[in-house]
């Protein structure tokens, strides 16, 4: 753990004085930086999306060149109510967050889980309980 | 006719929602039990064979019967402290170390000003 600690450290700081950040803006890169470390779901909605894709791509049971951003999944990739819920457990081990019952049923396609993803991250974000 | 037929859908509709939830839950509380995920994939296959067995049922009242004999099974075997995500209600990480209030601000300098 140390190792790798001091190797990220070391690994931070080259890049920040090879670089030649201003202060401000280093003291950001840090922040994303320890943000990125804290929540897996802490990233741009591209690269959510592109999570979100990859996953649904290594589930076995579906024809992995079918899938888009907005292919159903019920529908266009022939996947039934059961397989819906694995896909959904799928989606909360990857980004570390609960989707409540209610909700999982209405995630339908890769577009709607990375919109709920997002919405769910900025939600934690403003009011923290 | 058409009444019996909303009768049945409707019916048919919330059978459906049940075993959805069911099957969601015994797939999380399958998790809890095998701890390491090469037990977990062979639970949660067997889990899933029993659902598939009992696919094509049709009689809407075995279909019921069967429904409650599962959340009975659920309920006698849900695990006794299951896993929580770190930061979410319940979690051990929950409200540890929240964000700062307005108009706090963190330095990270790492005491770079003190050295150059």
């Amino acid at each position: 753990m140390q190792s790798v600690r001091n190797s990220i450290l070391s690994h931070m700081r080259l890049r920040c004085s090879a670089e030649q950040l201003s202060f401000a803006q280093r003291g950001n890169v840090l922040k994303q930086f320890r943000w990125k470390m804290c929540t897996s779901a802490g990233t741009s909605p591209d690269q959510i999306m592109d999570r979100v894709i990859r996953l649904v791509k290594k589930f076995d049971k579906l024809d992995a060149t079918k899938v888009t951003e907005t292919a159903d999944f019920q529908k266009d990739l022939c996947l039934d109510s059961l397989d819906r819920v694995e896909l959904v457990m799928a989606f909360e081990e990857e980004f570390s967050i609960e989707i409540p019952e209610e909700k999982a049923d209405k995630l339908t396609c890769c577009a709607d889980v990375a919109k709920y993803i997002v919405s769910g991250g900025e939600q934690k974000n403003v009011n923290p309980e | 006719m058409s009444v019996v037929a909303a009768g049945y859908l409707a019916r048919r509709t919330a059978q459906k929602e049940r075993v959805r939830i069911l099957y969601r839950r015994a797939l999380k509380d399958t998790l809890n039990w095998a701890v390491h995920r090469h037990l977990f994939y062979e639970d949660a296959d067997l889990l899933r064979a029993r659902f598939e067995t009992n696919k094509h049922v049709e009689d809407l009242d075995t279909i019921d019967r069967m429904i409650a004999d599962g959340e009975a099974q659920y309920n006698k075997w849900r695990h006794p402290d299951p896993y929580i995500v770190p930061w979410a209600p319940g979690g051990s990480k929950f409200t540890r170390n929240p964000t700062p209030p307005e108009g706090i601000e963190i330095l990270y300098n790492y005491g770079r000003e003190d050295n150059d």
